[in-house]
């Protein structure tokens, strides 16, 4: 099939798809009823009306969870060239693989310092 | 595709950012514009980094983004801090911090 | 990859210390958590031992991303030293104006990890992480009065305008990679010398560059934090970021500058001496008009910078440059150490009076002679060497620039050479001020005698002893800073 047929396709596609929207819309609106009234323009014809203003504020004590997770989050992102390369490792190659594993752990071994340190700090807990 | 592209978008981000940082006055409206000016610099150099074929480039990136995160959360819990002590976060209402 | 553990063990140390200190603080309860301090003061004294060690070798380790040599080892000493005396200035200090004090000790010591890093980087990607390690730390430690508006507000700018800096710098870094291919300081070099026409695009980008250290060492278009940081920022903190931060940045600078950019050094240095002569003038003609003991201070170590950044105006690329550059790196480098001892020193004194009082406007020096001799003979020694007075051992480092610019005489190092002399003595004014004042005004009544403790009286007569002796025999230092030149040719 050539460029130009498959870009011929989706033209007929296009256009039928815009009849069929422009004509199932006629057809509505001549055979449908009109009877307008006010409560039909309420936001929620059958629910409860909202109150006060749409923003919300989210409480403060989120933003705690939230950099400790963005923390954790992106100290990862050294963990996958690591897990890429760790599995090709033995004695052959310049780096050992326990020297690999040793470095890693001392890495998240540093993290969890923090992490402990956020623990004992009572951030984790909530209240 | 040119790589020239990528240094274009990026230099454009930049600029939009360091216009930002120029005329918005919410301190954390100009924290979320240099965040902007970094991104553009990982742009950049992960276009360098294809361009010559060198994992330095790549491997910058990733600095670059722990730095960034590392910074955004002490920035904001700067920003945080000085919320609850003034109720405002706008750089020129301050007098203590001349701008 | 072998990697040469030897050449960081300094960094090792001192980052082990850190956890330790960080642990610590959480196991200590109450009035035993200063007791992290002389926890902190051992590592860094085990790490000092370590870099004396370095001495003389020539390591690369990490590849040929991290070199150990006599310059960085000299610059090594100079921030572990500084780390001491700060150390033992915020003992107190910090103990007993309830800061978080673990949480200080870790970051002051992370901080001062990156100072490490900065000296040996010979790498955009290293450079960047030590420079970084310096910040974020600094950033907190500024804010560390939590209750306190001021310190928060101060701690604000520094962290905006300082990740501003940073992202215009990684801009310039990541266009000079995208130009030369790689991020090895002497693989740009060569990229860049390789090329016969000017890239004005280039150009831009070392500049953006160079914008990042301009920030760290509070060059004048990028000084606006310093003063509000330094009165905002508890006093050690403040000391920190003047004496041992400000140090980093021109650590980092002279790597940069003259490894990776020395074949466009003509289009650098000029700009930087200019910059210099508006960062010392700015600097010390706002300083005349300061009060705050501490944003005198502050203004002042604008103007120290502009002094430091003269060497940087001599720059120069081609047949003969190695000479000159090697001088500049030199005088650079005396003046850092002469800079730190008598900086430090000032804030040493200044911690010891507003301890007690409170107090922090020149007009509360009133006196301090008859209320507490010791602290009155420190400022003055360490006021007089900041103006250059004879004796002491400003004389020396503002000599050693002097002696930068005769190696190779050009109209621009005497123009230089001239600022620098007119600004030597406007500083003058200033310093003899504030000397004046501790020397024949009268004490405000009821003020009680001041008596600086342990440690702080050991700093400030240290650094004194230090401040005297170096103006006497300048040869203790220069035996030492004369034989680092080798990192021009590097």
């Amino acid at each position: 099939m050539s460029n130009f047929e498959q870009w011929g396709t989706l033209a007929i596609f296009v256009i039928v798809g815009c009849l069929l929207y422009a004509v199932i819309m006629t057809v509505n609106r001549i055979m449908r009823p009109s009877v307008p009234s006010p409560q039909k323009l309420t936001t929620y014809e059958c629910g409860v009306e909202a109150l006060g203003v749409g923003w919300a504020q989210t409480n403060i004590r989120y933003y705690i969870f939230a950099f400790l997770f963005v923390i954790f989050d992106v100290e990862a992102i050294f963990l996958f060239p690591w897990a890429v390369i760790i599995g090709d490792l033995d004695a052959t190659t310049r780096i050992s693989p326990v020297f690999a594993l040793v470095a890693m752990f001392l890495f998240i071994g540093t993290l969890l310092e923090g992490l402990a340190y956020a623990w004992k700090k009572g951030v984790l807990t909530w209240d | 595709m040119a790589i020239g592209y990528y240094f274009i978008v990026s230099a454009l981000l930049f600029s939009i950012g360091l216009i930002g940082v120029l005329l918005r006055r919410n301190a954390i409206v100009l924290f979320m514009c240099i965040e902007l000016m970094l991104n553009s610099v990982n742009l950049t150099l992960a276009a360098a980094a294809r361009m010559w074929g060198g994992p330095d480039g790549q491997v910058f990136v990733f600095f670059v983004i722990v730095v960034a995160a590392a910074e955004a959360v002490v920035g904001l819990a700067l920003i945080v801090n000085l919320y609850f002590r003034r109720g405002t976060l706008d750089v020129d209402v301050p007098q203590l911090l001349r701008w | 990859m072998q990697i040469d553990f030897i050449a960081i063990l300094p960094e090792i140390i001192l980052t082990v210390t850190a956890l330790l200190v960080l642990a610590a603080d959480l196991a200590l309860r109450g009035d035993a958590k200063q007791f992290v301090n002389p926890l902190a003061g051992l590592g860094t004294v085990a790490a000092i031992i370590a870099t004396v060690a370095l001495w003389g070798s020539e390591r690369v380790t990490f590849g040929t991303m991290y070199v150990v040599d006599d310059f960085a080892v000299l610059f090594k000493l100079l921030f572990l030293g500084t780390l001491l005396a700060i150390l033992a200035i915020s003992w107190r200090y910090i103990a007993e104006h309830r800061f978080f004090q673990g949480e200080y000790y870790f970051l002051l010591l992370t901080s001062f990890i990156g100072m490490l890093l900065m000296p040996s980087s010979r790498d955009l990607i290293m450079l960047f992480i030590a420079l970084e390690t310096v910040s974020v730390p600094a950033f907190v430690m500024v804010g560390m009065r939590k209750r306190d508006l001021y310190s928060s507000e101060s701690a604000l700018k520094f962290f905006l305008l300082g990740v501003l800096a940073a992202a215009l710098m990684l801009f310039g870094m990541s266009m000079v990679y995208g130009f030369a291919g790689t991020t090895d300081l002497v693989g740009i070099a060569a990229a860049i010398s390789g090329e016969t026409a000017s890239v004005p695009l280039l150009l831009g980008s070392v500049m953006l560059v160079l914008v990042g250290f301009g920030f760290k060492i509070s060059a004048v278009p990028f000084h606006f934090w310093a003063p509000d940081t330094y009165s905002g920022a508890p006093m050690p903190v403040a000391a920190m970021l003047a004496v041992a931060s400000k140090a980093a940045g021109f650590a980092g600078l002279v790597v940069v500058a003259f490894i990776a950019f020395e074949p466009v050094a003509d289009v650098w240095g000029p700009m930087l001496g200019v910059l210099a002569v508006l960062t010392m003038t700015v600097g010390n003609l706002i300083a005349l008009q300061q009060r705050d003991l501490i944003r005198l201070l502050a203004y002042s170590s604008v103007a120290q910078a502009g002094y430091i950044l003269i060497p940087f105006g001599l720059a120069r690329t081609g047949p003969g440059a190695a000479v000159v550059n090697a001088a500049a790196i030199e005088a650079v480098v005396f003046y850092l150490i002469a800079y730190a001892v008598m900086n430090v020193g000032a804030f040493a004194v200044a911690i010891a009076v507003e301890r007690r009082t409170g107090l922090r406007s020149i007009a509360d020096y009133a006196g301090l002679s008859g209320r507490s001799p010791l602290l009155a003979m420190g400022m003055t020694v360490f006021l007089l060497s900041l103006g250059g007075a004879p004796l002491t051992v400003g004389l020396w480092a503002k000599f050693a620039i002097l002696e930068a610019i005769a190696v190779d005489i050009t109209l621009f190092g005497i123009v230089l050479a001239g600022f620098l002399v007119v600004n030597s003595v406007i500083a003058f004014f200033y310093y003899l001020k504030v000397v004046r004042t501790v020397w024949m005004d009268e004490a405000p009544a009821g003020l009680p005698q001041l008596q600086p403790g342990f440690n702080l009286s050991a700093v400030v007569v240290v650094l004194m002893v230090g401040t005297l002796v170096l103006g006497v025999l300048p040869g203790l230092v220069t035996d030492f800073s004369s034989v680092i030149s080798i990192v021009a040719a590097g």
